[in-house]
């Protein structure tokens, strides 16, 4: 049998991560008044979309990305349920609990983080730009919410830099040569 | 649009009893501030699917007052039970007829941690001519939304808001030790 070429889970992880976290951000930093589009995308993008592609990052016997993808897949549709079960007044989820909920986040995140430094630049920085954000947010939950607009800046550079990685997949693969660099390991 | 209905009909509602609101009794002082520090608690524990129910519910409208949610930082109203027009819409460039910024000294007003009084000129509800309002305001944390406030207001024309401040600080105070 002829060896068949196989796609990249990450391009879909990274596209529907980058594109609900950026959302979030314009909501975040008060362009976008309501946080409806969040729950969706959340739901489907940042969510099912981004849990399938880690799903298929174990056959690639990628850990990280397998990790990754499914925990912030799993992270979207959990956000989305919090504002749907506040609507719908099941769980309800207060300022406070959100925040708590953002912590064991944040810890999740930091572990994660330790191992980007390993891959590569690119993968670092992103992973960098998200721990900063998740603390920012953590504080604007427990008593600095003004600190959420710094947040949401500051996550669309993360947003950003995920979407570079996507770009570099997509890009260096159909130019045939290394258009957009991944950078060297941080440590 | 469904809100914008409800809203449109409360206030039609509150128009058409007009005749009869000479006679109801004022909201007080006390209410009013109870109702703003219920507000700040329910937004702090609903989050923003808790908005809505400013507009379209007649738990936040009594007697001739009622409770109003708004952001400073993003200058809009978020919810208005009985000026559905006003939802959405920019606030820190509207004036009384006194030539008062209100909202300005609303946001002023609301952010320290206890809140304060802010008087300017607003209609009671069904009434086209302004009548002197003092309103108590207070900010409050809702999930990724910076700046969220919510006040109600007194038609009163002898209070001071230096009497009020007194009052709102003497209710807060006991909650102070709540993280």
């Amino acid at each position: 049998m002829a060896e068949e070429k196989l796609g990249n889970p990450a391009v879909v992880g990274l596209g529907g991560f980058g594109l609900t976290t950026l959302v979030l951000q314009f909501h975040n930093v008060g362009w976008m008044p309501s946080v409806g589009p969040v729950v969706w995308l959340g739901l489907i993008f940042g969510g099912l979309a981004q849990m399938i592609a880690g799903l298929q990052e174990m056959k690639t016997g990628n850990n990280f990305g397998y990790c990754a993808f499914t925990g912030f897949g799993a992270f979207w549709i959990a956000l989305a349920f919090l504002f749907l079960g506040n609507h719908f007044e099941v769980f309800q989820a207060s300022t406070t609990d959100v925040g708590w909920f953002l912590i064991a986040w944040t810890l999740f995140t930091a572990i994660l983080w330790v191992g980007s430094l390993r891959i590569h630049g690119a993968m670092a920085f992103t992973f960098t730009t998200l721990l900063i954000g998740f603390i920012l947010l953590d504080l604007a939950h427990f008593g600095l919410p003004e600190l959420t607009v710094v947040a949401g800046y500051e996550l669309m550079i993360c947003a950003g830099a995920a979407w570079y990685m996507m770009a570099r997949i997509i890009l260096n693969e159909i130019y045939g040569r290394d258009l957009l660099p991944a950078g060297k390991p941080w440590i | 649009m469904r809100n914008g209905l409800r809203a449109l009909a409360t206030a039609v509602a509150l128009t058409l009893a007009a005749p009869a609101a000479a006679e109801e009794p004022s909201a007080t002082v006390d209410e009013v501030i109870a109702k703003v520090l219920e507000a700040a608690k329910f937004l702090h524990d609903k989050g923003q699917a808790g908005f809505s129910d400013f507009n379209n519910s007649a738990r936040w409208v009594w007697k001739d007052s009622y409770v109003f949610v708004f952001s400073c930082r993003d200058d809009r109203m978020i919810a208005h039970p009985l000026r559905p027009d006003l939802v959405g819409r920019p606030i820190l460039q509207m004036e009384d007829e006194k030539g008062t910024m209100l909202f300005q000294d609303l946001c002023a007003a609301g952010e320290g941690a206890g809140g304060g009084w802010v008087e300017y000129w607003w209609p009671r509800p069904g009434e086209a001519k302004a009548s002197r309002k003092i309103s108590y305001t207070q900010s409050t944390q809702v999930s990724f939304q910076p700046d969220v406030r919510v006040a109600a207001g007194i038609y009163d024309d002898s209070m001071t808001v230096e009497q009020l401040d007194a009052r709102a600080e003497r209710a807060v105070m006991p909650q102070k030790d709540a993280p």
